[in-house]
């Protein structure tokens, strides 16, 4: 795939979403549905490398850019995930307190519901390639109850599912 | 956030309390990663832009080089048996990582009293992306308009 075209479809989905894996109804859409540069096991496996990684949500993007074009698209999701950083300085002169306007805020509340909305609708086909098994249904519900409950960093989630998914292969 | 407010407005005085709170706030309506517009905005403010860049640059290119080191290790690892089972692990925490983001999304609407119209637009959403194969970027675009229509009482 052409690296600019890949900079330009990264760049849409961080540049339209507010978080981390908000993004990814747009990657799955554009790379997986519509061009098939991706497949949905080498998507999960981004998020998994994405978030085992300490720094910004989001980072997932750098590992999909390396799975799609390799070392150069690794640093076309990098600079893709960097680029609407810069937005807010533009913001910042201009905008200022207009921000906080409850319009303003409402909108982006509604963008944020509907964003969860599409992250559970891009999960599913996603699960339905990782969890093949009731142990890895298991890890997928011990992993999502230990984040919602506890808070702790997503690391441990990630070293625990490998440890369990070790022990089931060799017990 | 709150580490860097600790270091640049308490510790370092950077920036004010203003300036720290106005920063904030634009970094949850700026698009994308929400943490790299405040780095870019606040070292902006120190530095101009040399600064900005270098903030989102020292925040983003050494975690980047980690997930490329642990992509390439689920590439080479992908025929071990053994390697393969811990990363199918991982790829099964993965789908409760991302229904966790989903979650962490929906929570301050929910706690914040605004449930109708948070299950009337996730319901919305779902439906119109499964059902009717709406684009992702038309959908978020619909529901900006939603929330310019339908504001709750309550904001937080």
């Amino acid at each position: 795939m052409n690296l600019f075209v890949l900079y330009l479809l990264l760049l849409k989905a961080v540049a339209t979403s507010f978080s981390g894996l908000t993004s990814l109804p747009v990657v799955r859409h554009d790379l997986v549905e519509q061009r098939g540069g991706l497949t949905d096991r080498q998507l999960n496996a981004a998020v998994a490398a994405g978030r085992t990684a300490p720094g910004p949500n989001g980072l997932y993007v750098v590992s999909v850019g390396y799975f799609v074009a390799g070392v150069p698209g690794a640093c076309i999701g990098c600079l893709a995930v960097m680029t609407p950083a810069f937005l807010i300085i533009p913001m910042l002169r201009y905008l200022g307190a207009r921000a906080e306007r409850p319009a303003v805020k409402s909108a982006i509340q509604c963008v944020m519901i509907a964003a969860a909305g599409l992250v559970i609708t891009s999960t599913v086909p996603l699960a339905k390639d990782a969890l093949t098994s009731p142990l890895a249904v298991g890890i997928a519900l011990g992993s999502f109850l230990f984040l919602v409950l506890t808070r702790k960093d997503t690391i441990w989630v990630v070293l625990g599912s490998a440890v369990v998914g070790l022990l089931g292969k060799l017990l | 956030m709150a580490a860097l407010q600790s270091e640049l407005v308490a510790r370092r005085h950077w920036l004010d309390e203003e300036q720290y709170a106005l920063i904030y706030g634009l970094a949850r309506i700026t698009p994308g990663t929400n943490l790299l517009a405040f780095a870019a905005a606040a070292a902006w403010k120190i530095l101009g832009w040399a600064g900005a860049v270098a903030a989102v640059l020292a925040m983003t290119a050494p975690s980047a080089a980690m997930v490329v080191l642990l992509t390439r290790g689920y590439e080479a690892w992908n025929a071990n048996a053994l390697a393969m089972a811990a990363i199918g692990g991982t790829l099964a925490a993965a789908s409760g990582m991302m229904a966790t983001s989903a979650w962490q999304l929906l929570a301050p609407q929910i706690r914040s009293g605004r449930r109708a119209r948070t299950v009337v637009i996730f319901l919305a959403s779902v439906m119109a992306s499964q059902a009717f194969s709406l684009p992702p970027v038309q959908l978020l675009g619909l529901a900006a308009l939603a929330g310019l229509i339908w504001r709750t009482p309550v904001e937080p």
